[in-house]
């Protein structure tokens, strides 16, 4: 009651401001009246007994504006005319109006476009419930940070861990739809009982997998995405309990998940975060229990509330241990490892996103220094307005306040239009955003960004007002007074503050044009590392056979005839087949095999991934080879067993000798036929373009090979351009099987221009920002030189009056300027020798410390800075010495 | 300025909130009253007294409404609400308290 009282009493006293202000008129005049009368009937004569009342009440506008004090509504009025002045000054000024606000618009506009990729990506929790208890768990050892899990394993650890709600298994299995139409090949994954459970999402209709599902010959159920239930099934209501074909097995439908339904991301075979998976189906426990050398299922868990994940490492530490006993070689040199799923999706992106938020914020920092410089500038112009007004008794805070109220309109001018350039600026950061960006989906502008852009709009008026406005409340009356009428000479403060202002603006650009520097170089680095393949020309495929109508040795066949049918067309240069491709990720299969005639160290085994090619698949992808052969026609299943090794392995395993004739088995008791020799040597093709090196590799020869080859890539190297030879691959397949879906067709340039893209779009917004900094910090240097320059148009009158040369007073201005340039070139290449070691992860094949960057930064800000002294230099020379003695 | 010589500001809001509490009274007739009341002693500058008047009305302590007085002029009343007069008797309760004390301080150091 008594609030809404008082509420209701500002209000009207700000809404019906005049009906107030005549009330307390009318108040005091009664007061007055009552006074007056009482007077003259004390016996005073009217006209004194009137001035007596007034005497004894004590001030009447004293006691009005009291009264007003008393109403605390006082400060929003001045505030309000101060409001109205500001925006009368900023319309008298444009082209400093628009200068300022733009400045302040971009760096905002920049920062809050950056802030919502952070927001999205880094501060909105992830689209599961109480997603903060999801977890993922792998196994490590000494080689590998993070490894899947053997199925077994998982199946003992979901057993006996106690930490865990609900934990489950995944793993890459996609599956193709024949049918109507060309068939299809669907991203799919094998789940275990509970997976959606784990991950806090229940089906839209039917159910998810249990445990009978996962009992080998019950798996052929399938668990819809909301997607692929509305395009290809038309959204059929009766779809639950359907048979589809897939893989040319039936499969009948069990659920269909809901349309936000989001992939958590998976690095084995791996597929983005998000919406990218169309299907689900059992994981089946599969062969003998005591085997546990195959390592491919992954993991995630949600952890029982109040379980930290530090206790889950503990309880796993204990039942891993315990598991050692039981499969003493199995285990050995594997202990497990939880990862909060959180850090797992966005903990790569982390760094690099906190390095633009910082580079950003840089700008801004400059654009409000730039922006206080301004305003000082214009402070001192209006140095005698204040000056009067602050003698005719306007007090110091009214003076700031008003100050303040213009910093903070231009501000929140600045903040409204850096929206709308963020709103343009976070579609061009999406759409740079390499693809498969972990949560690149959910960056948006939204109310965060709103209130962060808010706030440091208003936190930047603040900023860049507050110096101009205590500067300008310090003015000493009299010397401004006097200042004013005499063409200003002294004025120190305010240059002095100017200058530490510019001084911090270089250093801050600087410190933003070393890290675009050495990302540039870094970049240029990376395009210039021989990839060890060429991606010209060249289309890549993948192709599945379903284990239903392939047997084993009917796979090998298939891939025999489809690379001599492929070999036959025309256009086609080369024609490959082999288990893998250059930078799409990898599969860590890791053989431990013999060396004739070597010992591993102890506590070592020889390993190198493995993997199939066919006898064009170097060829065709355009890896060398260094010595030896590559594979022939002639390496049949009847043929001596034969390999392939890179430069990696080679120089690994036989430092000192010709690798090429040497041998291996990966038997223990190996018959003579068990030893591959090898007989080539390639060159090495990293794993990604900025991985430190290669890994040991080997190949076998399709026709020889020991594993299973389902699933293989295929690689065409064209004349010209490879895309045309898409439709060559599809009917070299369907000739064979027209079942078969032909999947992922891309030419390879778009694969290695992807996996460029993250280094190349950090680049591009670090030299973007870079590029801002340094024109804001031109533009304050040239305002600040200006400035003094206009302030020593008497001094320079008078220097050229007593026989001083243009080249002289040039010099004089340039040197001034370029002074605190190299003051701030110094203070920022320190401050990037400190903070360099944050951009070290960024960086390939750069240090940190690199010295030719640094120099090209201190020379390319030291030019800059010279050629915004110059043009403000040049007018000083031009001063004509009788009319500069007679200004102001 | 308006500021009370001789009384410190929590005394004059008392004295205010005690002058109306028995009935509503206009700002001529509140320091009137006070003068009379203390016979003169208690001198308050009227200055002081408006805007002592509006703080309390925006506290809420007080409201105002304007009404005809004996002589038919028009003038702005003042009357305690609810919350006022809660107010008022916590803030005698401490003023008694105060004085009280004063008074014992006083008469022991006689002793």
């Amino acid at each position: 009651m008594r609030l809404w009282n008082i509420l209701r009493l500002r209000s009207r006293t700000l809404v019906r401001r005049e009906r107030v202000e005549s009330d307390l008129e009318r108040e005091l005049r009664f007061h007055l009246d009552q006074q007056t009368a009482e007077n003259i009937a004390a016996g005073m004569p009217p006209s004194e007994a009137r001035r007596a009342a007034i005497r004894r009440l004590g001030g009447y506008t004293q006691i009005q504006e009291e009264c007003r004090d008393m109403r605390r509504t006082n400060h929003i009025e001045n505030f309000r005319r101060d409001l109205r002045y500001a925006l009368r000054m900023l319309r008298a000024n444009p082209g400093f109006t628009v200068v300022i606000v733009l400045t302040l618009a971009l760096a905002i506009g920049a920062n809050s476009a950056i802030f919502s990729v952070i927001d999205g990506v880094l501060l909105r929790p992830l689209p599961y419930p109480q997603a903060g208890r999801l977890a993922r768990v792998f196994f490590h050892n000494a080689n590998w940070p993070k490894f899947p899990l053997n199925p077994w394993d998982f199946r003992d650890f979901r057993a006996r861990l106690r930490s865990f709600e609900s934990l489950a298994g995944f793993t890459r299995g996609d599956l193709q739809l024949s049918g109507a139409g060309r068939p299809e090949r669907f991203t799919g994954f094998k789940v275990t009982a509970g997976y959606f459970h784990a991950l806090g999402i229940q089906p839209a209709r039917g159910r998810e997998f249990n445990a009978n599902d996962e009992i080998p010959g019950n798996g052929q159920v399938v668990i819809l995405s909301d997607r692929l239930w509305r395009e290809r099934f038309g959204a059929d209501p009766h779809i639950l309990g359907r048979k589809i074909v897939l893989d040319s097995r039936p499969f009948t439908v069990a659920g269909v998940m809901p349309p936000d339904t989001e992939h958590p991301g998976n690095s084995y075979h791996g597929v983005a975060q998000g919406r990218t998976v169309d299907l689900w189906w059992p994981f089946t426990f599969e062969g003998n229990p005591n085997e546990r050398g195959s390592h491919f299922l992954e993991v995630l868990g949600r952890l029982k509330p109040g379980v930290t994940a530090v206790q889950a490492q503990a309880e796993m530490n204990t039942v891993i241990a315990e598991l050692r006993r039981v499969h003493p070689e199995a285990l050995s040199g594997w202990q497990a490892r939880i990862v909060p799923l959180y850090d797992e999706i966005v903990g790569p992106s982390r760094r690099l996103l906190l390095v633009l938020l910082g580079a950003v914020g840089l700008v801004l920092l400059i654009a409000c220094a730039n922006a206080a410089n301004l305003l000082l500038a214009r402070a001192t112009v209006r140095r005698r307005e204040l000056a009067v007004r602050a003698a005719m008794g306007a007090d110091r805070w009214r003076l700031v306040s008003q100050m303040l109220a213009e910093s903070l309109l231009i501000a929140t001018i600045g903040g409204g239009l850096g929206i709308l350039i963020a709103a343009g600026g976070v579609r061009v950061l999406v759409a740079l955003l390499p693809a498969g960006f972990p949560r690149a989906d959910t960056i948006q502008i939204n109310g965060v960004v709103l209130a962060f852009t808010a706030g440091i709009a208003l936190a930047t008026g603040f900023l860049f007002g507050l110096a101009p406005a205590l500067q300008s409340a310090r003015t000493d009356l009299q010397e401004s007074l006097r200042e004013g009428a005499r063409g200003a000479t002294s004025g120190g403060g305010a240059l002095r503050l100017r200058s530490t202002l510019l001084v911090g603006e270089v250093a801050l650009a600087c410190l933003l044009l070393t890290a675009a520097g050495l990302m540039l170089r870094s970049f240029v680095n990376l395009l210039r590392t021989d990839p060890g393949f060429r991606p010209e020309h060249l289309l890549t495929a993948t192709i599945g056979l379903p284990d239903k109508t392939y047997k084993p040795i009917d796979m090998v066949h298939f891939w025999t005839r489809l690379n001599a049918s492929l070999d036959s067309v025309a256009g086609i240069r080369a024609a490959g087949i082999g288990t893998d491709l250059p930078w799409t990720g990898w599969d860590d299969n890791i053989g431990g095999f013999t060396i004739e005639g070597k010992n591993p160290p102890p506590h070592q085994e020889f390993h190198a991934r493995y993997h199939v090619a066919s006898p064009d698949y170097f060829r065709a992808l355009g890896i060398s080879l260094v010595r030896g052969r590559f594979f022939a026609g002639s390496d049949t299943a009847k043929a001596p067993p034969v390999m392939i090794i890179n430069q990696a392995m080679a120089r690994r395993y036989w430092p000192d000798e010709d690798a090429v004739g040497k041998r291996i088995t990966f038997e223990d008791h190996p018959k003579p036929q068990d030893w591959l020799t090898v007989v080539g040597i390639v060159g090495d093709v990293k794993d990604r373009p900025d991985s430190p090196e290669a890994q040991n590799s080997m190949w076998w020869p399709i026709e020889q090979t020991p594993i299973y080859v389902n699933q293989m890539s295929v690689v065409l190297r064209g004349i010209s351009d490879a895309g045309l030879l898409a439709n060559d691959l599809r009917e070299a397949v369907h000739q064979l099987d027209p079942t078969l879906a032909v999947a992922e067709i891309r030419p390879m340039d778009s694969i290695a221009d992807a996996n460029i893209s993250l280094p190349r779009f950090a680049l591009f917004l670090v030299m973007l920002f870079a590029g801002l900094a340094l024109t804001l910090a031109a533009i304050g240097i040239y305002g600040v030189i200006s400035y003094s320059v206009s302030r020593r148009t008497h001094e320079f009158g008078l220097r050229m009056a007593l026989g001083a040369k243009p080249g002289d007073v040039l010099a004089l201005v340039l040197r001034q300027g370029v002074r605190l340039a190299l003051l701030g070139v110094v203070l920022g290449l320190a401050g990037a020798l400190v903070l360099g070691r944050v951009l070290w992860s960024l960086l390939y094949q750069v240090r940190a410390a690199d010295p030719l960057t640094y120099l090209a930064v201190a020379a390319l800000a030291m030019a800059v800075a010279a050629l915004a002294c110059y043009v403000p230099a040049q007018r000083a020379t031009s001063v004509e010495p009788a009319r500069a003695l007679h200004s102001d | 300025m308006g500021k009370p010589s001789d009384l410190i500001q929590g005394t004059l809001d008392l004295l205010i909130l005690r002058t109306i509490s028995a009935e509503p009274k206009h700002g001529w007739a509140i320091a009137k009253r006070i003068e009379q009341v203390s016979q003169d002693v208690l001198q308050i500058t009227q200055g002081a007294l408006y805007p002592a008047l509006h703080r309390l009305e925006q506290q809420g302590w007080i409201r105002s409404f304007w009404k005809k007085t004996e002589t038919g002029r028009e003038a702005k009343f003042y009357e305690l609400t609810k919350a006022g007069r809660a107010q008022l008797n916590k803030e005698l309760a401490q003023w008694e308290r105060l004085s009280n004390a004063v008074g014992l301080v006083i008469r022991m150091a006689e002793d």
